[in-house]
């Protein structure tokens, strides 16, 4: 039976090949989920979903597009957002 | 009235500089327009502009100052490329070590050492006589 901690549910069940030539179970911790649009709920482009050391360590442009309103709203609705401001406004 | 004539203002839609204002300096082809302004001085599918209703006077091909001064004039912002100052690359000299030469160093103290106990002990006999 595996150690307490790996008797939940908040670890994965990976099967990696081993140097022994067998096949090993390892544990892995689950990823945060993805990233959505504040808006259409779609998924967001280029915003990745890592645990939070690798994240951390990452630079920020790789965190999120270079563009306004980059990582939380999707390119479509930035844009529509736009053209409502440049009209409206 | 055109809607993307030479002088149109207009503000971006995508891309990195989205949402500023930039004027058409030249129309390139059917759907390219080159753009300058707020905007970094770039050619853009019109597809990423919104035009605005109003029009600055402006030939046709104008020169980044060109854009400036109305711009300024009209107390709008405008982008200005920073030049890159790279700073002067340190000019490490590369340590030339002979390779030949570290090997013969390292074989030589073998033999010495073989050789220095050899004679010692030798000495040491002559001495004790």
């Amino acid at each position: 039976m595996p150690r307490g901690m790996y008797r939940s549910r908040t670890f994965r069940r990976i099967f990696v090949k081993v140097p022994g030539n067998t096949v090993k179970l390892h544990y892995r911790r689950r990823k945060p989920s993805k990233a959505k649009c504040a808006n259409c709920k779609k998924l967001l482009i280029g915003v990745p979903h890592e645990l939070p050391l690798k994240m951390k360590n990452m630079p920020k442009t790789a965190k999120r597009p270079e563009r306004p309103y980059g990582g939380m709203l999707c390119s479509a609705c930035t844009r529509q957002l736009l053209k409502q401001k440049a009209r409206g406004g | 009235m055109a809607l993307f004539e030479v002088g149109r203002l207009c503000v971006k839609l995508a891309g990195r500089d989205a949402g500023r204002k930039c004027v058409v300096v030249e129309q390139l082809d059917p759907t390219y327009v080159l753009v300058d302004g707020a905007t970094r001085r770039k050619k853009v599918n019109i597809k990423h502009l919104e035009p605005l209703a109003e029009t600055i006077e402006l030939n046709s091909g104008a020169s980044h100052e060109e854009v400036k001064d109305v711009f300024e004039k009209l107390g709008l912002d405008v982008f200005d490329s920073k030049p890159k100052q790279t700073p002067p690359r340190k000019k490490h000299l590369k340590k030339v070590k002979d390779k030949t030469e570290k090997k013969t160093v390292k074989a030589k103290p073998k033999i010495e050492k073989k050789d220095t106990g050899v004679v010692k002990e030798a000495k040491g006999i002559e001495e004790v006589r």
